[in-house]
């Protein structure tokens, strides 16, 4: 049998092939317009998970510092001279002389330093929680349509 | 059988048999994407989608297909890189599409398939659905031939040029592949 036809649509038509080209044909590929735009490159790809990265480590490190900041402007412990003990005088007796030492207010010096710390601890779960913020950010928008369009189909 | 299949459908079997056709428009577009021309790959993409169209058509759900056709330009678009030889845009994008139909299969469950293309919205739509199960039936190597030709309406040469196997191995595959599908669906051969 010839089968030019079947080959190259020359010679003489075979209406068996017609047929089921003229039914087949609805399924035919209809010309729909690609969309790039949607996509980053992989180059750009990995720019912006470095970028991310590198986002991270500058406000982790940005936190840091403003706590180590806000910890060496608190005021230092005053010394405290030790003053030696007045000799005793003679004709009083001994347990009535006391040490000039001067008393330190131990509570109130704790609690202002807890709320130093409270707030410097604060600011940095702050800056953290923005640090982790822009990691996520960063990652969801390496993620391609298809592997997002996968991970709903997995899931 | 099946090994003659795999080597029909490989196109480096058959290079040292017949010189593969020169294709230069492949080349300068694709080297005018990689130095940033999109406008190159949206005729890359106009020429070859019915061939990705037609690879996909012969192994997916129909549904499927389109978006896939669309993931497919993408991968390539981002993976253009890694092809050396511009001339084998097209076997290179064919072999993805193959693949991606397998890694389509290994995530889904044949009931899908059934149900999801027998749905027609008229008498031929639901016709050409069964003609194309019965296409599906056949051997992998004649059912991508015989989609390419009846569906997408290529001649043999095309088939040839654009997928990069040889046209003697198109030929082939056309011609067993048409008579398998004229016993299945009773037809009398040399009406």
């Amino acid at each position: 049998m010839n089968d030019d036809y079947l080959w190259d649509k020359s010679g003489e038509p075979d209406p068996q092939i017609q047929e089921l080209e003229d039914i087949l044909g609805a399924l035919r590929y209809q010309p729909r317009p690609l969309k790039l735009d949607g996509s980053l490159s992989a180059r750009w790809r990995n720019y912006v998970a470095l970028l991310a990265i590198a986002a991270t480590v500058a406000v982790a490190l940005l936190a840091g510092s403003v706590w180590l900041n806000i910890r060496s402007e608190e005021p230092s412990i005053p010394a405290v001279a030790y003053v030696a003990p007045a000799p005793p005088i003679p004709g009083l007796p001994l347990s009535v002389s006391t040490p000039l030492v001067p008393k330190r207010r131990p509570l109130i010096r704790v609690k202002h330093d807890d709320q130093e710390a409270l707030a410097a601890k604060q600011q940095l779960m702050f800056a953290l929680r923005i640090a982790s913020e822009k990691l996520n950010t960063a990652y969801r928008r390496t993620q391609t349509p298809s592997q997002i369009k996968n991970q709903h189909k997995a899931g | 059988m099946a090994t003659a299949n795999m080597l029909l459908l490989n196109p480096l079997a058959n290079a040292a048999s017949e010189p593969a056709k020169e294709t230069p428009i492949e080349i300068e577009l694709v080297r005018s994407v990689l130095e940033g021309d999109r406008d190159g790959f949206s005729k890359l993409y106009h020429l070859y989608s019915p061939l990705v169209h037609g690879i996909l058509l012969a192994r997916v759900p129909r549904a499927e297909v389109d978006d896939l056709v669309q993931d497919i330009f993408l991968h390539a678009f981002k993976k253009l890189h890694t092809l050396r030889d511009g001339a084998a845009f097209g076997p290179w994008i064919a072999m993805i599409a193959r693949n991606r139909a397998v890694d389509f299969h290994r995530r889904s469950r044949e009931t899908v398939e059934i149900t999801d293309d027998l749905r027609g919205s008229d008498k031929q739509e639901a016709r050409a659905a069964e003609i194309l199960e019965l296409i599906r039936s056949l051997p992998h190597a004649y059912r991508e031939t015989l989609v390419l030709r009846l569906v997408e309406g290529m001649t043999g040469p095309e088939i040839a040029v654009r997928t990069g196997l040889t046209a003697a191995s198109v030929r082939v595959n056309l011609h067993r592949g048409m008579k398998l599908l004229r016993e299945k669906l009773g037809f009398t051969e040399g009406l």
